[in-house]
């Protein structure tokens, strides 16, 4: 088992370097403006007073490693600063969207991983038939369309003329679970149809990778009942790869999401980092990038990590 | 029950009848389930449902004969070992081609095909189509149908110069990587691992923030694109030139003059904020095509016949050119295939946000986002772009998915 | 040996197809086969001959990607090609089991060996989970497994791959079923462990007198294992009889010409007296990065015209000699001196002259030969790139040395690799080396990826290149019928040392290093008592791993004795 700790808390540590050097492209990225943020900011008609007062504000009076020490440091207490266009503070403006975006995002991943893994299991047994050529057409057509083509389709059919669902995922204090799903149920469907349709195929061709194993072949040789094969001998070994397959698309929801989100006027982190760059408004840029990131690099490690613990090699070393 | 109704469900019935007749199985499976889905349909969607699959089945039958003639007509016109290659090609495929060779000819001419300007004003904002329309006008009253054309340009154009470019640095990286290993091959796979760790949509929206305001001016871009391109350059001098310190200060000379004229080259072509996104889209898709171009050229590496050029004290730039490259040519052409859609969603994503192509510019995202208030009236015509983006990316993975098919020789 | 008794199989005209480029291809042409109980059948022929998809056919097995498209199969009573897949079914692993060529890959890598072992009986309702295990510790006993009572509890990652193949086998008997078949169970063996799976698999197979069907491409494996040999060729049967019969009297000339072993024997050379070597290798130690040592105080020389065999197991160190030799790999201790002179470690800082003087031809000619290139520049581009040959010079250049390989110059000279042969594909590699005009060549395996015929006309071909241009060869391989006709000298390895070297005649003939010694002994010979007699001289114990690993190093045999 040492190994095993070994492995994950070196991949722990590979993510947390990985995430420390992102940071630091974040933050410097910002430095690569000419003038400096306040420049930015304020335009070139600004008054050498305002920019002056902006700057004492904003510490650009400090030197750029010690304000990167400070933002780091208020990062990881969740303090991001102030916004530069509203003055208010960064974390309360996100903290909310940012969850509700998680919401979203578990609202789909609820639906596509089940979904997906039990069709692509499926369709893999059934390779090479009519239905697995349908599948690989219709699931490469979903993935080939942008998320606003899929979220507009919703919207004309589901929303405009027939009235089933809100076109519009707006959301008030005080509404049940059940009105939030409801009127959040577009949004994720639209990412659900993307979502699902990557999983599927990323599983299909896991399970025929999986079936072609010579392991296999000597279970079906042995006499052992289909169902029994599929759940003894393959199903074990293809934890490592099923997890792997939805965390990648986890990964791939966080991006999925803000346009998703701008389609449906969903009140989101992805909506509030597209109208921060729109506005410049770099503190709520860098937050919401560094949320982006975290969360990304976050569920990779939880796929590497998930294989390792379910290598049986890994977990009986000689 | 309607004339349509009863002809619906005779043709579908009797088809299947014929296929399990002539022990056409799946075509029987694929029809007969099709039959009893519209029993379902038929009852809880009505005549409409009904008259929705016909239409959808008479359009899948249309392409797939359109697919079919295009695939015979390149056959006809191709050489005979072309020909063979494209033998083997699925419908979709073919059908990805016809797409993708359409547009190429909407793009390549549109200036003439188009019947108005890209941004001439010609009616009232929101008008409805007519004859001189055929999709109606936009928000400002510009031809929806000139500007679909002129997108096909400006839309593809970009995201086929950001692919070539993201190719060249990638590709090229990966290649060193491959032949030199040791520090090198290290330092480059870990940048591409942090690089690949942001998202890309957030990566960009990242860089735009900071490279879309006043700094997308011609100054900038061009040390931009210089920059681009040196660093391309000193991967190439690296290869070609290796320890000679004469070849060293030629191919330098070479590449400072290549640079320049690269980067005024782009700005001819594309305006400041168009070559800022083309950088912002290479840099971020080049770690993939890298780490592709590293796993692909790496298995050849192993081969002894690249030892055996070793050992003959083959160069690097030979090893490269002759013995790497034309055996992992195939599954790179496909990852460009690849590359090239996801570049086209992320500029296409980009521009829907009001973040990438800029008005005037006709551009399909950016066209969606404008008219999209039109859906709310139950319009059809913001999903018409955006149904052409999805196209294309469909038409284009269509061709990769039977090219990696080919090239992995997997019969899965 | 034989036994006459009752039909067990019975297969008659059996056609398969496979699926590839879109369209389904014939596999296996109408093959007969019967089978009665108790038999043990050996199946051979090249690699694409069929044998393995019979196989699977006679457990109403078909793989993915071909179909049994007529013919009748009929075990014991019982037709297999109309049968239900359930009935099939039925009969796997219970009355009829299989045996995969590698048991590492076949091995379920999530489940402990006995708990895989115990499947099967416990799926049929034979016996109770106990019950199944304590027969499972029984049958490791039998089949010589060390420590039975603990190594079924083990994950096959945990165990070596000999003693997974014997573990596989006795899963294969967890029924006790009437019919086994073996699909090149030893291939991936080394020679000294092959030994004891051969012994353990004929023992077990005659104490509960199980049919087997035993498929191979080694004839003399087979003639040690089975009563009666089938040789198939292109999925057709060549000819069918006893082994004895069929070794001493095959009727076909396909047969002939697979059972002719190496006719072909040249005369030893001796050194030059007092000449300078023309490769030295000087107390070598070798390591790759970080790992632990490969090569300790390797010593060896080869003179001028002269071939060294380097024999060993894999692992042995023969390889990296090869790479230490031509510079791939510079040696940490050490060195390797050409005419005396110190050739520098790695092949980077060798001049373009040095870099000529020593080629390579390698085992697989597939991937020895980049496919994208046609045949004029594999072979032209050595002569452009050491001796600057343009035009019509180098055109001269490639025909002369097609010749030299006995291929028509115009025939294939526009081809690509993927067009020949494998032994066609090999000249070009041995066509390859010439041109850069080398005075020194390693032949790394290169007869073992070929079939028998085809690899003694390239061991000739060698011989003659050698007599015209006065080469050395460094030829390393594993197969001692290949030493016998072509070495001049020797070389023993084990475990990165030299155990033994001198010339051919005297390493031959006893007394050896008991190393050496192991593995003369080990190599299966075409005799079928081989085997028995082998086990009855040096006792079941005193072959395979259990005694290599008894080899002391410091015998005084060891290393250098010969110079």
């Amino acid at each position: 088992m040492g190994d095993i700790l070994g492995l994950v808390a070196k991949r722990l540590g590979l993510g947390l370097v990985i995430l420390l050097i992102i940071s630091v492209i974040i933050f410097f990225m910002v430095e690569l403006l000419p003038g400096d943020i306040a420049q930015a900011v304020l335009g070139q008609g600004a008054t050498p007073e305002n920019l002056a007062a902006l700057r004492r504000e904003m510490g650009l009076d400090q030197p750029a490693i010690v304000r990167y020490l400070t933002w780091l440091k208020g990062a990881v207490m969740l303090d991001f600063g102030n916004s530069i266009v509203t003055g208010a503070s960064v974390s309360q403006t996100i903290g909310t969207r940012f969850a509700n975006t998680l919401f979203l995002a578990a609202y789909a991943a609820a639906i596509a991983v089940p979904v997906s893994i039990i069709l692509g299991v499926l369709v893999a047994l059934a390779r090479n038939s009519i239905f697995d050529r349908v599948a690989n057409v219709v699931t490469l057509t979903s993935i080939s369309s942008p998320e606003f083509f899929l979220g507009y389709i919703l919207i004309l059919y589901l929303a405009v003329k027939t009235g089933m669902f809100p076109a519009i995922a707006s959301l008030r204090e005080g509404m049940d679970f059940g009105e939030l799903l409801y009127r959040t149920f577009l949004p994720a469907l639209t990412l659900v149809l993307v979502v699902t349709a990557h999983m599927m195929r990323m599983t299909r061709a896991t399970i025929i990778n999986l079936l072609a194993s010579p392991y296999i072949e000597m279970a079906r040789l042995k006499g052992t009942p289909p169902w029994k094969v599929i759940v003894k001998h393959a199903l074990p070994n293809a934890w490592a790869p099923i997890i792997n397959v939805v965390a990648l698309n986890l990964a791939y929801l966080i991006t999925g999401v803000v346009l998703v989100e701008v389609v449906f006027v969903y009140p989101g982190i992805g909506q509030a980092l597209v109208d921060a760059v729109s506005k410049r408004d770099f503190p709520v840029v860098q937050a919401a990038c560094l949320i982006f990131a975290a969360t990304f690099i976050l569920l990779n490690l939880a796929a590497d990590v998930g294989a390792i613990l379910t290598n049986p090699r890994l977990r009986h070393p000689k | 029950m309607s004339v349509f109704v009863i002809l619906y469900y005779t043709l579908l019935l009797g088809a299947s009848c014929l296929a399990a007749w002539f022990n056409k199985r799946s075509a029987f499976l694929l029809i007969f389930s099709l039959t009893l889905v519209s029993f379902v349909l038929g009852i809880v969607g009505g005549v409409a449902a009904l008259r929705f699959v016909a239409i959808s089945a008479g359009l899948l039958a249309l392409a797939a004969m359109v697919a079919y003639a295009f695939r015979e007509f390149l056959i006809a016109i191709a050489s005979h070992n072309m020909a063979k290659e494209l033998r083997t090609a699925p419908l979709t495929a073919a059908f990805g081609m016809f797409v993708i060779f359409t547009y190429a000819i909407a793009g390549i001419f549109a200036p003439w095909i188009a019947p108005f300007g890209e941004a001439q004003v010609i009616s009232s904002a929101f008008a409805p189509a007519d004859e001189t329309m055929l999709l109606g006008a936009d928000q400002l009253g510009r031809d929806m149908f000139s500007r679909m054309i002129y997108g096909a340009r400006n839309t593809v154009a970009l995201a086929l110069a950001g692919t070539v470019l993201a190719f060249v640095l990638g590709a090229m990286a990966g290649l060193l990587a491959a032949t030199t290993g040791g520090i090198f091959d290290q330092f480059l796979g870990r940048m591409s691992d942090v690089i690949m760790s942001i998202p890309s949509l957030i990566f960009a929206l990242l860089m735009l923030s900071i490279f879309g305001g006043e700094l997308a001016n011609d100054t900038t871009s061009f040390w931009l694109l210089s920059g681009f391109a040196v660093l391309v350059g000193l991967l190439f001098v690296t290869a070609v030139a290796e320890g000679n310190v004469l070849s060293w200060v030629i191919g330098l000379a070479i590449m400072a003059g290549a640079a320049i004229a690269f980067a005024g080259g782009f700005l001819v072509i594309f305006n400041p904020s168009e070559i800022i996104l083309i950088l912002v889209v290479a840099v971020i898709y080049s770690p993939r095509v890298f780490r592709l171009t590293r796993a692909v050229a790496g298995n050849v590496v192993v081969m002894d016949y690249i030892e055996a050029a070793k050992l003959r004290g083959e160069r690097r730039w030979y090893l490269i050119r002759r013995e790497i490259l034309p055996n992992s040519a195939a599954p790179l052409v496909a990852e460009f295939g690849l590359e090239f859609c996801f570049v086209f969603l992320l500029i296409a994503g980009l521009s829907f946000l009001g973040l990438g192509i800029q008005p005037p510019t006709a551009d399909w995202g950016s066209m969606v986002r404008e008219n999209a208030t039109l859906i709310s009236f139950g319009e059809l015509t913001p999903l018409i772009p955006a149904a052409a983006i999805a196209l294309l990316t469909v038409a284009v993975n269509f061709v990769v998915d039977w090219m990696l098919y080919r090239s992995s020789g997997l019969k899965v | 040996m034989t036994k006459k008794k009752d039909v067990l199989l019975k297969i008659r005209d059996l056609r398969i197809e496979g699926y590839s480029d879109e369209t389904w291809v014939p596999i296996i042409k109408g093959v007969d086969l019967t089978l009665h109980r108790g038999e043990v059948m050996g199946l051979i022929g090249e690699s694409g001959a069929g044998k393995s998809t019979i196989g699977a056919a006679a457990m109403g097995y078909a793989r993915d990607g071909t179909r049994i498209s007529s013919g009748s199969i009929e075990f014991d009573g019982m037709e297999l090609t109309t049968a239900s897949e359930a009935d099939r079914r039925a009969l796997r692993g219970s009355r009829i089991a299989y045996v995969a060529q590698s048991a590492a890959a076949s091995f379920n890598p999530a489940h402990k060996i006995i708990d895989q072992h115990t499947e099967a009986p416990l799926q049929y309702r034979l016996k109770k989970r106990l019950e199944a295990q304590e027969d499972a510790v029984e049958l490791y006993r039998r089949l010589r497994l060390p420590n039975p009572e603990e190594i079924g509890f083990r994950y096959p990652h945990q165990v070596s791959g000999g003693q997974l193949q014997r573990a596989m086998t006795a899963m294969a008997m967890s029924c006790r079923p009437d019919l086994i078949i073996f699909d090149e169970p030893t291939t991936a063996l080394d020679v000294t462990t092959q030994i004891e799976v051969l012994a353990a698999i004929r023992d077990i197979v005659d104490q509960f007198n199980t049919a087997a069907i035993y498929i191979t491409h080694d004839l003399a494996v087979v003639a040690q294992m089975a009563d009666t040999i089938k040789v198939l060729l292109k999925g057709e049967e060549v000819e069918e009889a006893p082994t004895k019969e069929m070794l001493d009297n095959p009727q076909e000339d396909y047969t002939k010409s697979l059972w002719a072993v190496r006719s072909f024997q040249r005369p030893q050379k001796a050194r030059p007296e007092g000449a300078v070597p023309l490769i030295s290798v000087r107390h070598v130690d070798a390591a790759y990065t970080r790992g632990e040592k490969i090569l300790d105080d390797v010593s060896f020389d080869i003179h001028e015209g002269m071939t060294v065999a380097v024999v060993g197991e894999s692992g042995s160190g023969k390889s990296t000699t090869a790479r230490v030799i031509t510079g791939l790999l510079p040696p940490m201790k050490g060195e390797v001196r050409f005419k005396g002179e110190p050739f520098p470690p790695s092949y980077k800082d060798r001049t373009k002259d040095q870099l000529r003087q020593c080629q390579m031809i390698y085992q697989m000619a597939d991937t020895a030969l980049n496919p994208k290139l046609r045949i004029s520049e594999l072979i032209g581009r050595p002569a452009q790139f050491y001796g600057g040959l343009k035009g019509v010079a180098l055109k001269n250049r490639v025909d002369a040395l097609l010749d030299m390989i006995e291929l028509e110059p115009s025939q294939y000279y526009n081809r690509y690799p993927t067009e020949l042969s494998g032994g066609q594909k090999q000249r070009i590699g041995i066509a390859r080396a010439l041109a850069a005009e080398p005075s020194f060549i390693i032949c790394d395996e290169v007869t073992s990826a070929l079939d028998q015929l085809v690899a003694e006309g390239i061991l000739r071909l060698l011989d003659r290149l050698q007599k015209d241009l006065n080469l050395a060869y460094m030829f390393i391989t594993h197969d001692l019928a290949t030493v016998r006709s072509i070495a001049d000298e020797v070389v023993v390895m084990q475990h990165g040392r030299v155990v033994e070297q001198g010339p051919k005649n005297e390493m031959f003939t006893p007394p050896h290093h008991p190393y050496t010694d192991l593995l003369l002994s080990s190599v299966p010979e075409m005799d079928p008592n081989w085997l028995t007699t082998l086990l009855e001289e040096r006792g079941v114990d005193n072959v395979g791993d259990a005694a290599s690993a008894r080899i002391a190093h410091d015998d005084p045999k060891v290393t250098g004795a010969g110079v």
